[in-house]
C-alpha cells in the first residue's frame, strides 16, 4: 500500500476535505450566478440580433463576435481592471464580483446563438396563430414562441452550463477563491500537486457527470434532440 | 498613449507569434490524435468505444486549466523519466490531447452522416471496407468537418491563453509582463492583447462560417 500513500495520499485529502468542499460550494454558486446573468444578457442580445433595427441587431452581433473571438482569461483581466475605472458605481467591484460579471458575459454570447437558434426553430405556423388569436407581439414572444424556443433547446443550453462550470476555474487567476483555488492551496501548502489536481479533477467529473445526466433526464423529457 | 503602443507593439507581436506556434503545432497533433481516435469510435466495437468514450468524457468533464497542471506538474511525479516535460511540450500535449477530444466527436459525426448507400455502393462494386472508407467516405466527409474544425481551431487560439500560468510567453503572458513595465496603462495594453487575439480569431471564424455556407448544401443530400 505504501506506492499508493507515496502518489495519492489521500490522507492529506481527507485534510483538506473541507477545504475542497468549499471550494466546490463556490464554484457552484458562481457558476449559477454566472448562468443566470448569462441567460438573461443571451435572451436580450438573441431577441435584439432578430430585430430588424440596425441599431439593436449590430450592437448584439458585435459583442457577440468580440467575445467569441477572445479568450475568457483576457475578458477577465479587461474586466477586472476596467470595472474599478468606470465611475458607474459608488464603489470597486471585488475580485469575485469582477469574476462573475466576466464569467456571465462570456457564457452570454455563447447563449445568445443557442437561444437564437431555438427562436428560429420554432415554425412560423405558431407565430400566425399567437397573432391571429390577437396576441401583440410581445404577448407572442413571451407566452409562445420564447417557451418552445428554450424548450427545444435546453440540452444544448446545459451542455453550455457544462462549459460554464469548467470556465469557472478561471476567476482562481484573479484571485477568487474556488475548486480550483483550494487545489493551489494544496500545492502551496504542500507541495503535493497529485494530491491537489486529481482530487480537484474528480470534484469537476463528478459535477460534469452530474450535468449530463440531467441533460440526458432533460431531454428524455421534453422528447427527441435538440440541436 | 501612441508612444506606449508603439513600444510595447513588438513585445506582444512576439507573444503573438508563440500563441501562433503552439495553436498551429496543437491542431496538427491534436487533430491525428483525435482523427485516429474518431475513426476507431465508427467501428462500433465495445473493447474499442468504451475506453475512449471514458477518455473523452474525462477530459470533456474536467478544465482544461487542471489538465495543463496535470501533465505539467502530476505527471513528472510518476518518476519516468521522459515524463519529466518542459513548459512547452506540457502545453502542446495537454492543449493536443484537449482538442483531440473535439476533433474526435467531430469525425465520428461527419463519417456517420454519409449517408449508408455510399458505402454499400462502393463495397458493392468490389472495394473493401479501407478503399471504401478512403475513396468514398472521407471525401465526404471531410468537407463537412471544415466548419466545425475552424470552430475548434478557434477554441485551441483561446486554449493558449491558459497556458501562460506554466510560464510560456504567449499573448497574455506577454501583456502582463508589458503592464508591469507600464502599470497604469493596463487597460490598454489589455485592450491590445484583446484586439490581437481578435485579429487571429475572427477570420479563422469567418472562414468557417463562409465553408458552412458553401459546404452545408453537402450535409443534407436528398
Amino acid at each position: 500500500m505504501d506506492w499508493i500513500l507515496d502518489f495519492y495520499n489521500y490522507r492529506v485529502v481527507e485534510q483538506y476535505l473541507p477545504e475542497f468542499l468549499r471550494g466546490l460550494g463556490w464554484t457552484v454558486w458562481i457558476s449559477l450566478i454566472s448562468l443566470v446573468i448569462s441567460l438573461t444578457i443571451g435572451t436580450i442580445t438573441a431577441l435584439m440580433r432578430r430585430s430588424a433595427n440596425p441599431l439593436l441587431w449590430r450592437p448584439a452581433a458585435a459583442y457577440v463576435q468580440m467575445i467569441r473571438s477572445t479568450p475568457l482569461l483576457i475578458q477577465i483581466y479587461l474586466i477586472y481592471f476596467i470595472l474599478p475605472t468606470l465611475p458607474l458605481l459608488d464603489r470597486r467591484l471585488d475580485e469575485l464580483e469582477s469574476g462573475i460579471v466576466a464569467l456571465g458575459l462570456n457564457a452570454g454570447a455563447y447563449m445568445c446563438e443557442i437561444i437564437r437558434a431555438g427562436i428560429e426553430s420554432v415554425p412560423q405556423g405558431q407565430i400566425e396563430g399567437a397573432q391571429s388569436v390577437g396576441m401583440t407581439r410581445f404577448q407572442t414572444m413571451r407566452y409562445v414562441v420564447l417557451p418552445q424556443a428554450f424548450a427545444r433547446v435546453a440540452p444544448v443550453l446545459m451542455g453550455q452550463t457544462a462549459v460554464l462550470i469548467k470556465d469557472s476555474s478561471l476567476v482562481s487567476f484573479i484571485g477568487v477563491f474556488e475548486l480550483f483555488s483550494a487545489g493551489l492551496e494544496v500545492l502551496n501548502e504542500r507541495l503535493m500537486p497529485n494530491e491537489a489536481f486529481l482530487t480537484v479533477a474528480a470534484f469537476y467529473l463528478a459535477i460534469y457527470s452530474v450535468m449530463l445526466w440531467l441533460t440526458g433526464r432533460v431531454q428524455r423529457r421534453l422528447g427527441g434532440t435538440a440541436t | 498613449m501612441f508612444d506606449i503602443v508603439q513600444s510595447t507593439m513588438p513585445f506582444l507581436l512576439a507573444g503573438l507569434w508563440m500563441t501562433f506556434k503552439i495553436s498551429v503545432i496543437t491542431i496538427f497533433f491534436g487533430s491525428i490524435l483525435g482523427g485516429i481516435i474518431g475513426l476507431l469510435r465508427t467501428l462500433n466495437y465495445r473493447v474499442i468505444n468504451i475506453p475512449f468514450g471514458a477518455y473523452i468524457h474525462t477530459l470533456r468533464g474536467t478544465p482544461f486549466l487542471i489538465h495543463l497542471y496535470i501533465v505539467y506538474f502530476v505527471l513528472p511525479q510518476t518518476g519516468i523519466a521522459w515524463l519529466q516535460l518542459d513548459a512547452f511540450t506540457a502545453a502542446v500535449i495537454a492543449l493536443s490531447l484537449y482538442t483531440s477530444t473535439y476533433v474526435a466527436e467531430i469525425v465520428r459525426s461527419a463519417i456517420q452522416a454519409v449517408p449508408r448507400g455510399q458505402s454499400e455502393a462502393a463495397r458493392s462494386t468490389g472495394m473493401n471496407a479501407l478503399q471504401a472508407m478512403w475513396y468514398v467516405i472521407l471525401p465526404q466527409a471531410l468537407k463537412l468537418m471544415i466548419p466545425p474544425m475552424g470552430g475548434v481551431y478557434v477554441i485551441i487560439i483561446k486554449g493558449t491563453s491558459i497556458v501562460s500560468v506554466i510560464g510560456i510567453t504567449e499573448l497574455v503572458r506577454a501583456g502582463e509582463q508589458a503592464t508591469q513595465r507600464n502599470p497604469r496603462e493596463l487597460m490598454l495594453i489589455y485592450g491590445m492583447t484583446a484586439v490581437l487575439y481578435f485579429a487571429y480569431c475572427y477570420p479563422v471564424l469567418r472562414f468557417a462560417k463562409w465553408a458552412e455556407s458553401k459546404y452545408g448544401t453537402v450535409r443534407l443530400p436528398s
